[in-house]
């Protein structure tokens, strides 16, 4: 469970409610022998619905402004997915292939908003228009009366939709482990409140009989008040989340964490042992300063926006640090001129081995489709 | 402004619903529509990304998906032709002697619902009387 014991949910129901009502919705609704009545699977995928815009909205962590390309994200998004469920438990084909229309359309709106006009142009044209068409040629000429196997029935449908559920439900909770940084704010907030503060606050302080020195001379870890123990453990879990980012260094044989990591984890250490009980208020803190600091350092260092001058070397050999700005950087404004350029620049050999694959594809289809069947 | 991980949770979403699909349909042609939409998924995790470092490489690459999707499109469905021809009909259950050896076959137990017969459209009989056409000879 050390998956989800760090998220704020633990059992994370933003993504287990939208992901098993949409399995449900969509087994109800694949084809199958018995007559069911549709509203129940209807029901539950507009519940999977909600519960996949609550998770956009709120699961990822991050503020959705109300602007007109929320607005747009939403619509298209919405749409791509509610056709593509209706591609799949479509009983007639060439249902599916409009529906599967539809799903290029509403995506070639995303690639809009993504700032991709030519992208858009070209799928309109080739998958909406070309790929669509041919379908709706096979499908015309492999007609078929009455009722068939092939529409009627859906193969192993729970199976299936277990194992693309499953499979979603891993992607959702992996986008909502790297992009939520709750956690993290919520314990560099508390920390640098603890360091701004004139005087740590009572409940923090473990209890004056507690701390005494032993007739070795040392002295034993005093009792944590509960707040503290929270404190340690919150600190303890944000820094968990963010040390993923940074690149443990090392000589080439022997690894450790990074300097910034170090220095949080002996801070939070030194805080546990005294029981926040220092002589001077001012070192604790010092202390909880330290911490603030390097988880802030930290989430930077693992969101991109700012860069690990260390070589980074890992098990693996040395890796290069990834430059990412904070947000998202321009693209050119010329799309079709720069993607000309990207493309006869960079990609050249590809282009030519695309070109390759597409004249292979023609002379294979009319090979194949052209050759006349033998008398049996 | 709408970031990275949305875009990406959407595409996650066409990635899953083309997989089930692509599972659980038995014709070919909309297994084939699934795994189109399943390249869907990933475009858009493409141009998001693209998007998101500011380069254009994100969207070529999307562009040579395009490609090898039509040459795939052009090969499967010639394919499908013949697959017909041979059996007449699209169920890809029907090429399951293909399996594995030791594999037992799956046989459907459960009758397909009868749909009525649609009633033939009714044949009007020509109505009234064709006019006689009067020759005039003018003289």
């Amino acid at each position: 469970m050390t998956l989800l014991a760090d998220s704020p949910d633990p059992l994370n129901w933003t993504v287990l409610l939208p992901v098993l009502a949409g399995g449900l919705a969509v087994w109800y609704l694949l084809p199958s022998p018995q007559k069911r009545p549709p509203v129940f699977g209807i029901l539950a995928g507009l519940v999977a619905l909600g519960g996949v815009a609550a998770f956009l909205v709120r699961g990822l962590g991050q503020r959705i402004p109300e602007t007109v390309e929320a607005g747009l994200f939403f619509g298209f998004s919405g749409l791509a997915v509610v056709f593509a469920v209706l591609m799949i438990i479509n009983r007639n084909p060439a249902r599916s292939a409009l529906a599967f229309a539809m799903v290029v359309l509403s995506t070639c709106g995303l690639f809009l908003l993504l700032a991709a006009p030519f992208l858009t142009a070209a799928t309109i044209v080739i998958y909406a228009g070309a790929i669509i068409v041919t379908f709706l040629f096979v499908i015309m000429l492999s007609q078929q009366e009455g009722p068939s196997n092939a529409n009627l029935r859906a193969r192993e449908p729970a199976l299936s939709v277990a194992a693309g559920f499953v499979l979603l439900a891993t992607f959702l909770v992996g986008l909502q482990r790297v992009y939520d940084r709750r956690t993290v704010d919520a314990a560099i907030e508390h920390a640098s409140s603890l360091a701004r503060a004139d005087r740590i606050p009572e409940e923090y302080l473990s209890p004056a009989e507690s701390i005494n020195v032993d007739n070795m001379g040392n002295h034993p870890p005093p009792a944590l008040t509960p707040k503290a123990a929270e404190f340690a453990a919150e600190m303890r879990a944000a820094l968990r989340q963010v040390k993923l980012g940074v690149p443990r260094v090392g000589d080439g044989r022997r690894f450790g964490d990074h300097p910034i990591v170090q220095d949080v984890e002996t801070a939070i250490n030194f805080l546990e042992i005294s029981g926040f009980r220092y002589r001077d208020a001012e070192d604790v803190r010092t202390y909880c300063q330290t911490v603030a600091d390097g988880l802030q350092r930290l989430k930077h260092l693992r969101q991109g926006s700012a860069i690990s001058d260390d070589l980074t070397l890992s098990e693996h050999g040395m890796v290069r640090p990834v430059e990412r700005p904070d947000g998202p950087r321009q693209l050119p404004a010329a799309n079709v001129s720069a993607i000309g350029r990207t493309l006869f620049a960079d990609h050249l050999l590809a282009v030519e081995l695309a070109g390759t694959l597409l004249l292979v594809a023609t002379i294979g289809a009319i090979a194949i489709a052209g050759r006349r069947e033998r008398a049996p | 402004m709408i970031s990275l991980p949305h875009y990406l949770a959407v595409g996650a979403i066409l990635f899953a619903l083309g997989l089930i699909g692509f599972l659980s349909r038995r014709n070919l042609i909309v297994m084939f529509l699934s795994a189109e939409m399943m390249l869907q998924g990933v475009a858009l995790n493409f141009v998001a990304f693209s998007r998101y470092h500011g380069n254009l490489h994100g969207q070529v690459f999307t562009l040579f998906v395009i490609a090898v999707a039509a040459c795939e499109a052009g090969i499967a469905l010639a394919l499908f032709l013949r697959l017909y021809h041979r059996k007449r009909s699209l169920d890809v259950s029907l090429w399951q002697d293909l399996r594995e050896p030791g594999m037992e076959p799956t046989v459907d137990t459960e009758p397909l619902p009868s749909v009525p017969k649609e009633e033939p459209l009714p044949h009007l009989p020509p109505a009234g009387v064709e006019p006689v056409r009067e020759e005039r000879h003018y003289v």
